[in-house]
């Protein structure tokens, strides 16, 4: 059994409850231990960054110290919080004096931040850590007559600098997920592209246009379903989609699930089970 | 069409520094810059080095006189004095000028302006922006022609200018987007559309475009072109497309090798090896090609400059702008493999006839830059003195077209002078029994160049590309052009742009024949030694019916004598 | 040393290239033309358009200038990303074809259409000068010329990466909020933006920004990181966009715009909670008329399915979270004593 320091996503807190519940039913069955991180906070994203660049290398040092603390690795199932804890990483990484003055305030709550736990997403422990072999032995209802368009989302691929698991323009490791699972990964020319999140409350008309795209296009190729490894990206797709699509003229609809459902599915735990029914297209 | 006060053909550092200059001197007057390209796409953007003035910011003891000298001595006399003291007395005030504007120049420890040395200088006085110096420069000039308001005509190509009774009348030109032929009346017209290096096709470094379209629009018009002979040529190009590998890659111990896997520099200058004086390198190579020990391939002859003993981590570290381009353009990783090269065209000191304002003997026309002759190059080009060039003419061009706009009256252009301009490109369309391809016809130009009118020249080859260019410019009445269409007809312009540097060609090869020395950047194995008492003067070259017609002009001198240039 | 004779020979083999075609005085819509042709190891995809160009089909049209990475004319879509003709090696896109062989070329998005590979870069044009792009110089012109500004090498640092840019529109190409939206800043613009803004020369830097802050600027960015990604001068482009964001919120304030308000509400949050109130994050973005009118049918979808995110006092704060506050204070007197001393 490989344990791991789990992060716990505002959003997987509030409106995706679904996503931890899944992973909460079929770690064991992949021999890995989620041990939850109760005290750790929302990593701000680049809006925190932008506010307070010291608030922002404090907030998320304090997350990867309480991993250390346990001598585990930060999993994240949120593309964002991954994207944005490892880039504070990187500046704490990159600046001893940044380093100094986090673990300065960090050492009164008895934490430092050394840099020794990797922060990882959960698609990567099950691609490098789990591997594909192992899953498919696992596999119980193998996913055989599903076609399934991959969204990778971006924040789990770009900046490479600071994500490199997967080529940031031709990702593949969720697609490989796919087949092991038994399912088919079509060929899903916006598996690479933006769901439009992040520009929703600013600029909502271009947020659905973009949505709307990635959502005509796996409808075009006759997806059975899209899976995301990104609660953001499902809030789009799936709680976005009726406006998205009438936006664009579109009259029909497409469901979405999560990277921690879709596994859940092939080792055999029910759509009830798993939250699905929680989504807004059924 | 309202006539215009200026049109300025070519936007790269000459022209746009004109049109700022000539805006600045009369707010007033109602300017057009026409480019083939988008400004910011201009071979200015290409020049890396720098642009050299006696700022005194690195050495302190620099002076305005020992750039002065410098430039002279380069120019192996050739370079007329009054205009080598404008273009250095002028170039710190257009360094201050341009950072004032926002030039982003890398900076010493003072934050003052950084200057490093260069061939040919006696001081640290060549003034930079990292690599990319021309390129920043270029930004800056359009980011302030975009803010003044100069009116642009993106894309659109010159075709010539309008005459009546030899009186210039303005320019004709082609709208690329919509193919339409379209008339610029104007009262000056100032040419800066930048060198002819191209002619030498894929034996040169020069971008595409640089086919020397001001020069020889000029020349048809009957102005006077002025040492044509005289073209650069720099030792390591990459072998299929004469792009610059540069001076570092031997600076930090690269070897050039032979097919017979010798180093045989130390034939040619066995103390200094690669890091000899550029034109000695460029014809060592030459002579190593012509002598039977080039490696041979579909792309040309050439030698091979070894990186590999450097190691991965010296490579990466201080020469990964070399390796990038070997990998992107020639499909090579220096770390593995020695880099395929040989001496490349690289820049063009001749060009139309000015004074030193900008003028040609044509009223109203005007040129600058590398498209100009002034001459501040004379037979061989400093480094870091081309940027510096195109600035200081550029402006002080543009600075003359608008104090004299005024002087000159304006007048239509007809519409029958458009349709018969229409009509000779349409003829271009038009089937005819036996056709030759442009493309092929460019290939053998830049061979009939580079191997008859190149680094080394003598009598008898010269002769051989002088008939080649005639049987080359038959050849091309027979061209035809396969695209059709109006809309961005690329292959029409590359016709034209053919037919250009084919008249080009045949200036350079009559004053390479008739220069019977060897100065600067003209080599002649038949005439090895400079002759100041018969050649200390500058060929003149100007149409007569469709030949070349040399003539002379001599060379102003000022305070220093005649002396031989050794370094 | 390798030997004469390996050098002689180089690999060749047969591609294709399957071009985009338009002329729009005769075709209704765009189509694609194969050409095979054979080609040696090291040639670049420029190069192999030109040879189509030259011997197979004149009428095949793009744009190219100086061939060596420097001009950005030759910007174009090379199995369907964007990058520079010249500087592409044919065989290295062989690894990228779909079709094993073919190549697919086609013209950069989100700009209008000309003809085969060739866009209309005007709209690129016009932004810049929407956007003000370039300095102001605080010097009057007629100063200028007789004494150098000093600039520190740090500030130089700011812009270097900058002024790589050569405008090639690669990102432009690539961008997703331009692809929902034509009025969008763009990467390009909002790179340039940046770099006049903390140009100490430029004298407009406040306007500049105003006109950042506005619709279609700066806030619409939507993270995904493509144009950095794509572009061909490896320029950390997000990071511009970042930093007038930064800039924004110093200068304009918290308040300024709903970008600003969103970035706010994360900060306020965060020491409250330690979480994000989603509940409430519309409202602080864009005021309650607005969350009234664009997502009340949605939350009602969401009450149904129990998804709505919890109200503010039921959002259960981080376990530890009174450490975690004073914590999160201490670091703003950290940052406030730190500003102090600063504009001291």
């Amino acid at each position: 059994m490989k344990r791991y320091a789990y992060y716990l996503s505002c959003i997987n807190e509030s409106m995706t409850k679904e996503v931890d519940r899944s992973i909460d039913l079929w770690q064991k069955d992949l021999d890995i231990e989620m041990v939850k991180l109760h005290e750790s906070t929302c990593c701000g994203g680049s809006n925190l960054d932008y506010v307070s660049p010291k608030h922002f290398a404090l907030v998320n040092a304090r997350n990867i110290a309480l991993a250390e603390k346990l001598g585990l690795d930060l999993i994240v199932s949120c593309n964002t919080c991954l994207m944005t804890i490892r880039t504070a990483k990187k500046k704490l990484d990159e600046s001893p004096e940044l380093r100094r003055e986090v673990n300065d305030i960090l050492k009164k709550d008895g934490l430092v931040y050394k840099g020794t736990s990797n922060v990882r997403h959960l698609l990567w422990v099950l691609a490098d850590d789990v591997g594909f072999e192992a899953i498919r032995e696992k596999v119980r209802v193998p996913l055989k007559n599903y076609r399934i368009a991959p969204f990778y989302g971006c924040h789990i691929l770009r900046p490479s600098a600071v994500l490199g698991k997967d080529d940031p323009l031709e990702p593949s490791s969720l697609d490989m997920l796919i087949e092991a699972l038994g399912g088919t990964a079509l060929p899903y020319e916006h598996k690479n592209r933006c769901c439009g999140f992040h520009t929703l409350l600013v600029a909502e008309e271009e947020s659905l246009n973009v949505a709307a795209e990635a959502l005509k296009e796996a409808i075009d190729i006759k997806a059975d379903f899209i899976v995301t490894p990104c609660p953001l990206c499902h809030t789009v797709l799936d709680g976005y989609q009726a406006k998205a699509l009438r936006q664009a003229g579109i009259h029909t609809s497409i469901p979405v699930f999560h990277l921690s459902e879709m596994v859940g599915l092939a080792l055999g735990y029910s759509e009830k089970q798993l939250g699905i029914k929680r989504h807004i297209v059924s | 069409m309202k006539p215009f006060d200026i049109v300025i053909v070519g936007g790269g550092g000459a022209g746009l520094y004109a049109a700022m200059e000539a805006m600045k001197t009369n707010p007033a007057l109602n300017i057009a810059v026409l480019s083939k390209v988008y400004p910011n796409r201009s071979h200015t953007s290409a020049a890396q080095g720098g642009a050299n003035a006696a700022l005194a910011n690195k050495a302190k003891d620099d002076t305005v006189e020992l750039h002065i000298f410098d430039t002279i001595k380069g120019s192996d006399y050739l370079a007329d004095q009054d205009a080598v003291d404008i273009l250095c007395s002028e170039a710190p005030k257009i360094i201050r000028e341009l950072d004032n504007i926002g030039t982003p120049w890398s900076r010493l420890e003072d934050n003052t302006i950084a200057q490093r040395p260069f061939g040919g200088a006696g001081r640290p006085r060549c003034c930079y922006c990292a690599d990319k110096t021309g390129h920043t420069i270029l930004q800056t000039l359009y980011e302030q022609c975009l803010k003044k308001g100069v009116f642009f005509f993106n894309e659109y190509f010159a075709l010539q200018l309008s005459l009546h009774d030899s009186r210039m009348k303005g320019l004709i030109a082609m709208n690329m987007k919509t193919g339409k032929i379209e008339a610029f009346p104007a009262r000056t017209v100032l040419f800066a559309t930048g060198g002819y290096a191209k002619m030498y096709w894929n034996r040169s470094s020069n971008a595409a475009g640089n086919t020397g379209d001001g020069q020889a629009i000029a020349y048809r018009a009957g102005i006077p072109l002025k040492d044509m002979e005289f073209v650069q040529f720099h030792p390591t190009g990459l072998r299929k497309s004469g792009l610059l590998v540069t001076e570092g890659a031997r600076g930090e111990g690269g070897y050039l090798i032979n097919a017979l896997g010798e180093r045989f520099m130390s034939r040619y200058a066995p103390e200094k090896m690669e890091l000899g004086p550029r034109d000695l390198v460029s014809r060592s190579i030459e002579t190593e090609i012509l002598q039977g020990r080039g490696f041979d391939s579909p792309a040309g002859k050439y030698v091979h400059l070894d990186l590999t003993h450097l190691g991965a981590d010296l490579i990466k570290s201080r020469l990964p702008q070399i390796r990038e381009m070997s990998m992107y353009f020639e499909g090579v990783d220096p770390i593995d493999e020695p880099i395929p090269v040989r001496p490349t065209a690289h820049y063009s000191m001749g060009g139309i006839d000015t004074d030193n304002y900008g003028r040609t003997v044509m009223d109203g026309v005007y040129a600058a830059g590398e498209c100009a002759c002034v001459s501040v190059h004379g037979a061989n080009r400093l480094g870091g003195n081309s940027l510096l060039d195109i600035l200081v003419f550029g402006r002080i061009a543009g600075h003359t077209a608008a104090e004299e706009a005024g002087k000159f009256e304006p007048s239509p252009i007809t519409a029958d002078e458009i349709a018969a301009t229409e009509a000779r490109l349409r003829s271009y369309m038009q089937p005819s029994g036996h056709f030759e391809r442009y493309g092929i016809l460019r290939e053998e130009l830049g061979q009939t160049l580079g191997q008859n009118v190149g680094i080394y020249r003598e009598a008898s080859k010269i002769r051989k590309g002088v008939a080649d260019l005639r049987e080359l410019q038959e050849r091309f009445t027979h061209v035809r052009v396969n695209d059709t269409s109006d809309v961005f007809n690329t292959n029409l312009m590359q016709v034209l742009e053919l037919k250009n540097m084919l008249d080009l060609a045949e200036t350079v090869a009559a004053g390479a024949l008739a220069r019977e020395e060897s100065r600067g950047s003209h080599t002649r194995t038949d005439f090895p030694q400079r002759d100041d008492e018969k050649w200390h003067k500058h060929t003149i070259a100007t149409i007569e019916g469709d030949r070349v017609k040399l003539g002379e002009k001599p060379v102003t001198m000022g305070r220093y004598e005649l002396q031989e240039r050794t370094y | 040393m390798t030997g004469a004779k390996e050098a002689h020979t180089e690999p060749k083999r047969d591609i294709t290239l399957r071009v985009h075609r338009f002329n729009p005085q005769v075709d209704g819509k765009p189509y694609f033309d194969d050409y095979t042709i054979q080609v040696e190891k090291g040639i670049t995809v420029l190069r192999a358009l030109n040879y189509i160009k030259e011997h197979v089909d004149a009428s095949v049209s793009f744009r190219a200038f100086c061939q060596a990475g420097i001009c950005g004319s030759c910007g174009m879509r090379i199995n369907g990303i964007s990058k520079l003709a010249c500087t592409t090696q044919v065989w290295d896109e062989l690894d990228r074809c779909k079709e094993p062989g073919v190549i697919r070329i086609e013209p950069l998005r989100n700009m209008p259409l000309i003809k085969d590979l060739i866009v209309d870069m005007d709209p690129l044009v016009d932004k810049m000068k929407h956007y003000s792009n370039w300095v102001v110089s605080s010097m009057p012109e007629s100063r200028m010329g007789k004494k150098e500004f000093l600039v520190s090498e740090e500030e130089f640092q700011k812009y270097d990466k900058a002024t790589d840019c050569i405008l090639c529109a690669s990102c432009v190409s690539e961008c997703t909020i331009l692809r929902a939206h034509k009025e969008y800043v763009s990467p390009a613009i909002l790179l340039k933006s940046y770099r006049m803004n903390v140009d100490s020369r430029d004298s407009i830097h406040d306007a500049r920004l105003g006109e950042l802050v506005k619709d279609h600027g700066v806030w619409d960015c939507t993270h995904c990181y493509r144009c950095q990604e794509t572009c061909v001068k490896h320029i950390p482009i997000m990071d511009a966009i970042h930093g007038i964001r930064e800039d924004a919120l110093e200068v304009r304030g918290v308040k300024d715009s709903s970008g600003a308000k969103h970035a706010e509400a994360f900060m306020s949050d965060i020491e409250k909670k330690g979480k994000l109130v989603e509940a409430t994050l519309p409202i602080r973005t864009n005021g309650m008329a607005w969350t009234l009118q664009n997502l009340l049918p949605m939350a009602m979808k969401m009450i149904m399915k129990r998804r709505t995110p919890p109200p503010p006092p039921l959002v259960k704060p981080a376990k530890g979270i009174k450490k975690f506050r004073e914590m999160f204070r201490e670091m703003t007197e950290h940052v406030r004593a730190e500003k102090k001393s600063h504009k001291k």
